[in-house]
């Protein structure tokens, strides 16, 4: 694949997502990204064009930054496609191409999903308060602090967006390179990288900056009370309340917002009979 | 409306693509687009405070599969919006809140609405494949303009109806939405212990 088209499928995988649809999913957004390799492979035959792109339009569904390595793998099956001699063997390399697409499109999207969303996201999420709980916002004040410097504030902006968009982006050019240099017996790439492992690592570090968040966030919201003080009771109750009924919701599968939502309708209720 | 809030809608609708339609590179993720909003209407510690809250508050979805979780911008937008008109903090993000579940709810219907014409586009695509590029144009474009439409009417709605309501919220509802507010960061962060639980490798 030279650097023009890997540049093209590059900047056309950005929008995969463009034509979401709940019967064939992200299958324009594939049909588009895939189209400068379509137009390339049947530059000589562009009647084949059509009935090729048909093809695209089928089910596609998976994890945004983890599709790069779908790109690459189809771009190289769609070339012994176009490169096939005969009925038979065009038969074959379409049937080759329908079973790349749907089993390297479920797995990448598992492992994207645990990484990207399960992981990452959440991740440089903890870094960004981190920071900015270390520079002095205590974010557990509700009170809107006015005198800040803002060039902290952009700080952990700008190390929170290059933590996760120096992987993701990475893993969107790199993986397109992959994919489309690599077979099925590395799985297109993927044994490539120990991806449990390194989900593993970051959960863990997860992990620890939550726990470390929580007992700063805990130190932090008590220190400005006056022990002994009857507001530090009540405010040991409610922080316990929250933590605990977070955990019960979290068990019973049900979203924060909703237990948010629940909080406010049953304080409104309390506060007007108290 | 404001040229403010006006500019608001804008930029929001702008980084609503980013979720799911466009790039991805989560600028549109509430801490990151809290102090962009911030910084138009001039509290950038406010945006990052509501940035803060709705990103926790929302941790626990991931748009997996067909899931839509509630939209990060619409709750981080609003809240913004009306505290920029004088509403207090707290009102504003459950306001933001209850738009964001209604805005995926909205979501939801667009994506099922698509369906239908798909036949239409893949006969288009099979006269002429680089009428793709036009789908794909068209398809950015809808999602833009329901966002900006959706955003603009709740923000001109809810600050319309919060500073009517403004007098007659009494001290005890004002002391319940900011407990409740208080609770959204050790809710958030204690729903994000469990998501990094070691599973076995």
């Amino acid at each position: 694949m030279d650097l023009h088209l890997r540049l093209q499928l590059f900047l056309r995988s950005f929008f995969l997502q463009a034509g979401w649809n709940f019967s064939k999913y992200q299958n324009l957004g594939f049909a588009f990204i895939m189209l400068p390799v379509l137009r390339r492979l049947y530059k000589e035959d562009p009647d084949a064009l059509p009935a090729v792109m048909q093809r695209y339009l089928d089910t596609f569904n998976t994890h945004p930054v983890m599709a790069a390595f779908c790109f690459g793998a189809l771009a190289k099956q769609e070339e012994k496609v176009a490169k096939a001699k005969s009925i038979t063997e065009y038969n074959e390399q379409v049937m080759e191409y329908n079973g790349i697409r749907r089993g390297l499109s479920i797995t990448v999207a598992s492992i994207g999903d645990r990484l990207f969303w399960g992981t990452l996201k959440p991740l440089s999420l903890l870094l960004a308060i981190f920071i900015w709980m270390l520079l002095g916002i205590n974010f557990f004040n509700t009170r809107v602090l006015s005198s800040f410097p803002d060039v902290y504030v952009y700080l952990a902006l700008v190390i929170t967006f290059i933590s996760y968009n120096a992987i993701a982006l990475f893993v969107r050019w790199k993986g397109l390179q992959i994919g489309y240099e690599s077979n099925e017996a590395n799985c297109f790439g993927l044994t490539c990288f120990d991806w449990n492992r390194a989900i593993y690592n970051l959960k863990r570090v997860g992990l620890v900056f939550t726990a470390l968040l929580l007992l700063f966030g805990v130190y932090r919201y008590f220190s400005q009370m006056p022990k002994q003080d009857v507001y530090f009771l009540s405010r040991t109750i409610l922080v316990l309340f929250f933590v605990v009924l977070s955990f019960f919701t979290r068990r019973f599968r049900i979203p924060n917002t909703y237990l948010y939502l629940a909080v406010v309708i049953t304080f409104s209720v309390v506060c007007a009979f108290v | 409306m404001t040229l403010t809030a006006f500019i608001l809608c804008i930029v929001a609708s702008v980084l609503e693509l980013d979720i799911t339609y466009a790039f991805q590179l989560l600028i549109s993720r509430p801490i990151i687009a809290g102090p962009i909003f911030g910084l138009i209407t001039g509290d950038v510690m406010a945006g990052v405070q509501v940035g803060i809250f709705a990103e926790l508050l929302f941790s626990d979805v991931s748009p997996l599969g067909g899931i839509i979780p509630p939209n990060g911008i619409v709750a981080t937008v609003l809240p913004l919006i009306l505290y920029h008109q004088g509403v207090a903090l707290y009102f504003g993000f459950f306001v933001g809140v209850l738009a964001a579940i209604l805005y995926s709810l909205l979501d939801t219907y667009l994506r099922k609405a698509r369906s239908p014409w798909l036949v239409f586009l893949e006969k288009e695509v099979d006269r002429k494949p680089t009428v793709i590029n036009r789908i794909i144009f068209g398809a950015l474009l809808q999602s833009f303009l329901m966002a900006f439409v959706f955003i603009s009417v709740a923000a001109w709605i809810s600050s319309q109806l919060m500073l009517w309501l403004t007098p007659y919220l009494t001290y005890k509802l004002h002391v319940a939405f900011l407990l409740a507010y208080t609770a959204v960061p050790w809710i958030g962060l204690a729903a994000l212990l469990p998501a990094f639980r070691l599973k076995a490798r």
